[in-house]
């Protein structure tokens, strides 16, 4: 990891006179300038600022995605954030983040707190790294969901939806609460824990549509929930792997008594993530694959079920140079192993089996023309329909099976 | 950047040169041995889910020398050639 890299580098900073590093061509040296007596920051030394904005187009054969795409195209594709963050010493930080999105139908403008949380080391240095952050925190969970939202840290326009769904996008996003970390440094890689518990967000019709396929009277709301990563990186991110997992509890409170409305139903979703990925030059090979697990209980037990599926996605991108790259990825999700392509769910609910599972074929490029601008066009094949946007389709038989995505998308940052 | 503060428990104020700078690029790959792209990787990770800094941007080694000897607890690097009093160079061997 760089950051050890340096670490060992600076722990050496009182026994080292004028050396100079040579490599190849190049003669590079360290520096530093150590402080002899306490002095006072100035406020603005120690807050930054930073943002970032995205503007997408998407196109479907069939089948909506962010807005009416199958016809004509959409531009109903926004994202803007705005974050800033104190640290009053080194071992304090204050962290904010102000999210606006435009996504298609139901999420018009969407004006949010992304994350608002204190952070505080409580144990630092260059060997170990333990603290604890309270407030609205990013679900640590998989490689990307943390700044699923930027542009520039995902590979593509659109997430691999067999991991990064975007229609239980909110419950994934942050949870209010705590979250504890502990790392630990050493010469054959970095080791991170990450702990939290807190309800997420996700109090909404997205999240009633993911579980229950319908507006019902009544309100889905999620509880207290628990999520865990535990995360390995060595020589600066080049080979990665993690194992995240989340217990999520979410509940439907009827307003009516049946029949008119639902019963008063319990589910706890508990996806396992396996995560690994090598960074190399020209390559970067990801994968991931998760076992979807939801174990739904009920009043009456008429809506119960235990239901696991599975997902998983392979990612190749190659660097052309620093400005161009190409992507491809193959992604898979299909909602129950024992049923994988639906057919015993359409006998019985009469709902078409292609809602149950989607892979992907994703071909990409991406060109960076500033190393804050850059521009991404793709093309998705998709088969199926598991994980397409509830509210932009919002009738079953006008779905398509085999459906097109191609999205063009800048976005700025700073 | 993971480690925050000196072993005197100053902050550390770590400055780089912009990802597309030959030093830069030389200094990610020579000295720390990762691509740069990784670095900017792990930087957007740091700043967009709120859990860390990047470090401070200066445009030359000009401004690198100036900001390093003006901040106290200041880290960077320099071409050999850039060198003078106003600055305490290490090595990593």
């Amino acid at each position: 990891m760089n950051q050890l890299k340096l670490s060992l580098i600076i722990s050496k900073k009182h026994s080292s006179g004028q050396h100079v590093f040579k490599s190849g061509l190049f003669y590079l040296v360290l520096l530093f300038n150590i402080s002899t007596s306490l002095q006072a920051f100035e406020l603005t030394d120690t807050i930054s600022l930073h943002g970032f904005l995205t503007q997408g187009y998407f196109l479907t054969s069939s089948n909506r995605i962010f807005g009416e795409s199958d016809t004509g195209g959409s531009l109903d594709f926004t994202e803007a954030g705005l974050n800033v963050s104190w640290n009053p010493d080194a071992d304090l930080r204050f962290a904010g983040q102000i999210l606006f999105r435009r996504a298609g139908t139901g999420h018009a403008h969407d004006l949010e707190l992304d994350f608002g949380l204190v952070d505080y080391a409580i144990l630092s240095n260059p060997e170990t790294l333990l603290g604890a952050r309270f407030g609205r925190f990013k679900n640590p969970l998989g490689l990307y969901n943390e700044t699923r939202d930027v542009l520039f840290t995902r590979p593509t326009v659109l997430l691999p939806q067999s991991i990064y769904l975007e229609r239980t996008r909110d419950l994934a996003l942050s949870a209010d609460g705590g979250l504890i970390y502990g790392e630990y440094r050493t010469e054959a890689g970095n080791w991170l824990v990450e702990i939290g518990a807190g309800v997420p967000r996700g109090n909404n019709l997205d999240t009633e549509l993911a579980y229950f396929g319908s507006n019902y009277p009544g309100e889905t709301e999620p509880k207290l929930s628990y999520i865990g990563r535990l995360s390995y990186e060595r020589e600066g991110g080049k080979y990665r792997a993690a194992l995240s997992s989340v217990w999520l509890d979410v509940r439907y409170e009827p307003q009516f008594a049946i029949p008119d409305d639902l019963p008063s139903v319990k589910d706890i979703f508990i996806p396992v993530i396996f995560s690994v990925q090598y960074n190399g030059d020209p390559v970067s090979l990801t994968a991931e694959y998760a076992t979807r697990r939801i174990q739904r209980t009920s009043v009456g037990h008429t809506l119960d079920l235990d239901i696991t599926g599975y997902s998983y996605y392979l990612q190749a991108i190659y660097r052309f140079n620093e400005d161009w790259q190409f992507i491809a990825r193959y992604d898979a999700l299909y909602n129950n192993r024992a049923d994988k392509y639906g057919k015993g769910y359409q006998a019985l609910t009469k709902r078409p089996a292609h809602t149950q599972f989607a892979t992907d074929w994703t071909f990409g490029v991406r060109y960076n023309l500033t190393p804050s601008l850059l521009i991404a066009a793709e093309y998705h094949y998709v088969n199926g329909t598991a994980w397409l946007p509830y509210q932009d389709n919002p009738n079953v038989s006008d779905l398509e099976k085999r459906w097109q995505i191609f999205s063009l998308a800048t976005s700025f940052r700073f | 950047m993971r480690l925050r503060k000196w072993q005197d428990g100053s902050p550390i104020k770590v400055f780089v040169m912009p990802d597309g700078n030959p030093t830069h690029i030389a200094f990610s790959k020579h000295v720390l041995r990762v691509f740069p792209y990784q670095l900017r990787s792990a930087w957007n990770r740091l700043v967009f889910s709120g859990t860390g800094e990047e470090p401070i941007i200066v445009e030359s080694e000009e401004k690198m020398r100036e900001a390093i000897s003006s901040t106290p607890g200041a880290i960077g690097y320099l071409s050999r050639s850039m060198l003078n009093e106003s600055v305490k160079a290490i090595s990593n061997n």
